[in-house]
């Protein structure tokens, strides 16, 4: 008795959802926005820059005439929120924003719904970093990690572009570059592409396996032999916030994030920022509209709006993120497009966990 | 009693003692459960010591439980030995006396991130400090003292918020004491040193355990102090286990989970122990 009505539960959960789907795809993009103006509300599960993000979607709120709600949160408890609702038959979120190399561990069919109602653009990107979402998810926000300088220091011909090059500098200049290992991904980024580099070890391959993991020796070997010359800072905001002070001359960084924070008049803003030669891990984030989302009319014409160029020349000025549209204006990038090409993926779990656990043991913890 | 009186002395204990119990129980319960591979978050649960057995191993996870024994202990002292003088000179009230009392507990009401990040701005390489260093000739140029090796900047994080704490229960323990037992002792003879030695000392020793004990507990199980100021080649435990929980990998954060709970356990039943001889000359 107890297994039939499981079943029978099971079932109309499930077809309860693929029939909200379907009814979006099946609807004129002009009836969608008309559902989405009844339903009038829609809550966005969005983990960093929440109030900067209220801020923005004002303007999606004034057009629209639909409420925006973002809750507090973390991208972990966002993603934890997301499997507890998933066996409710409607949940509490609508649209639902993930780091773009997470989409890898989500079993994107089963969560998320396909966003063919939207109308067609072949301007958005669906396929980043490595990693193709599908019809499941669209980037809203580009990220890029580099090197943030200070140009009162150092010019744009003495930049290192390698590690060779990195090594000379922290030589010459010693305690005047700085990275974190934790706290942010700017620095592991760096300490990962030198490792890269310097042992030539497969970051295609998401081994962990000890001799993938043996591979990288010499990048260890590498940082250690120049330990003294270098400082490890606390975190991403730290180490900008010591150039800003004029402490550190170079630090690793995410355009974004530095992007955000001259906007805000919080650091300098004369630092710039670049992307080395030898390559340093860009990213973004994504959004996608969860298979029970209580409103996905207005998900789906919040999305449609999110990843529109407008919005994204917007995000572009205001918080420094590589457009996610190619229609969009990226003048106000902090770096040129041509620079993009030096972008690198990053590396896939378990690999990265391990070779993170490595670094902070034999280079972190040998200071 | 029977077992009637048995069931209403259960009954009456449940609402308060029964929900701490429950309450703590499970959560204890669970992080040693999973510590050894039950209540899995991903993947099935099966019973293995095998997350023990790498953590066992693993330099991060040794260099983390000495380095956040080390500061639980420092703290734990520094705190109850700057208390103890602000104590004895609080005990008799005097006119400003609860201003200065006020004051010196104001770190109460301050949040330790709040702490750690307006010590740190003070400590910056172009912080108050160095510029004052510089300005009065002691120093050339300015010098980095954020994230220092020793975690100097983290005991005295720990100091500054944990002193008053030891203050409030030594100044009720010392308030306790007697004028006649004092005067008595006085009359006999006994100098300062004899006074604390063989009476307040003694006479406290319950006080400065409780303040020792919870000190100690609260530094173990440090992360805000250490991830804003504290060392950057040593991870506390709480920080190893954000980082386990971070990566996913929720079997090895109970593991540091439950590694804190023991060390918190044990380290404050030694540190008791301890103080007891050393205040009582007697371990009872």
């Amino acid at each position: 008795m107890i297994k039939k009505l499981l079943i029978s539960t099971a079932v109309i959960v499930a077809t309860t959802q693929m029939a909200a789907a379907a009814d979006l795809s099946s609807m004129s993009w002009d009836d969608v926005v008309t559902q989405a103006k009844e339903e009038g509300e829609l809550t966005w599960y969005v983990w960093y820059l929440t109030d900067d993000l209220r801020r923005a979607a004002k303007t999606f709120e004034e057009e629209y005439g639909i409420t925006v709600t973002i809750p507090e949160g973390t991208m972990e408890g966002n993603l934890e929120k997301l499997y507890a609702d998933k066996a409710r038959k409607t949940g509490d979120i609508d649209v639902f924003a993930l780091g773009w190399d997470s989409y890898t561990s989500v079993d994107l069919s089963a969560m998320f719904m396909p966003l063919t109602a939207l109308p067609k653009d072949d301007n958005r990107v669906s396929d980043l970093a490595g990693i193709d979402a599908g019809e499941y998810a669209f980037a809203f926000w580009g990220n890029q990690t580099g090197i943030a300088y200070d140009p009162t220091h150092i010019t744009g011909d003495d930049l290192p572009q390698t590690p060779k090059e990195f090594a000379a500098f922290w030589q010459s200049h010693p305690e005047k570059f700085g990275f974190n290992y934790q706290n942010g991904g700017s620095g592991p980024s760096y300490y990962q592409n030198i490792l890269r580099v310097v042992s030539g070890a497969d970051f295609s391959d998401p081994s962990d396996s000890k001799e993938h993991l043996a591979a990288l020796q010499p990048g260890i070997d590498f940082f250690n032999a120049h330990a003294e010359n270098y400082v490890i800072t606390a975190s991403n905001a730290d180490s900008i916030t010591r150039i800003s002070d004029g402490e550190l001359w170079m630090a690793p960084a995410w355009e974004d994030h530095l992007a955000g924070l001259q906007n805000r008049g919080e650091v300098r803003k004369d630092i710039k920022f670049y992307i080395p030669e030898m390559g340093m891990n860009g990213g973004g984030n994504g959004v996608s509209i969860p298979l029970n989302a209580p409103h996905s009319a207005a998900a789906a014409v919040f999305i449609n709006w999110l990843i529109s160029p407008e919005t994204q020349t917007v995000f572009n000025k205001e918080f420094g993120t590589a457009p996610m549209n190619a229609a969009a204006d990226d003048s106000f990038a902090l770096i040129p497009n041509a620079m993009r090409k030096y972008s690198t993926v990053s590396p896939n779990k378990p690999f990265r966990s391990a070779m993170e656990a490595k670094f902070t043991e034999e280079v972190v913890q040998q200071r | 009693m029977t077992a009637r009186q048995w069931i209403t002395v259960t009954l009456l204990l449940m609402p308060g003692l029964g929900l701490i119990v429950w309450l703590i129980g499970t959560v204890v319960y669970i992080a040693f459960a999973q510590s050894f591979g039950l209540y899995n978050i991903n993947g099935e649960s099966a019973l293995t010591t095998a997350y023990w057995a790498d953590l066992l191993g693993n330099n991060i996870y040794l260099r983390s439980v000495r380095y956040s024994t080390y500061i639980g202990v420092m703290s734990a002292i520094f705190s109850v030995v700057l208390a103890y003088p602000l104590a004895i000179w609080l005990r008799k009230p005097f006119t400003g006396s609860m201003t200065i009392g006020s004051i010196l507990k104001a770190p109460l009401l301050v949040h330790g991130l709040v702490a750690a990040f307006l010590f740190v701005n003070v400590i910056s390489y172009h912080g108050i400090l160095n510029q004052f260093m510089q300005w009065i000739g002691i120093w050339d140029g300015p010098h980095r003292l954020q994230n220092d090796n020793n975690a100097i900047a983290v005991l005295i994080l720990q100091t500054w918020k944990n002193m008053p704490f030891a203050l409030l229960l030594l100044t009720g323990a010392l308030q306790g004491i007697s004028d006649d037992v004092l005067d008595a002792a006085r009359d006999l003879g006994a100098g300062s040193w004899a006074r604390f030695r063989k009476i307040i000392a003694p006479l406290t020793v319950s006080g400065m355990q409780a303040a020792i004990v919870i000190i100690f507990i609260g530094a173990v199980s440090d992360f805000a102090f250490q991830v804003i100021a504290g060392p950057i080649n040593r991870q506390s435990l709480a920080q190893l286990m954000v980082g386990y929980k971070g990566r996913g990998d929720w079997n090895s954060a109970a593991v540091v989970g439950a590694t804190m709970i023991i060390v918190a356990l044990f380290g404050s039943a030694i540190l008791a122990g301890l103080s007891k001889i050393v205040m009582r000359g007697r371990l009872k």
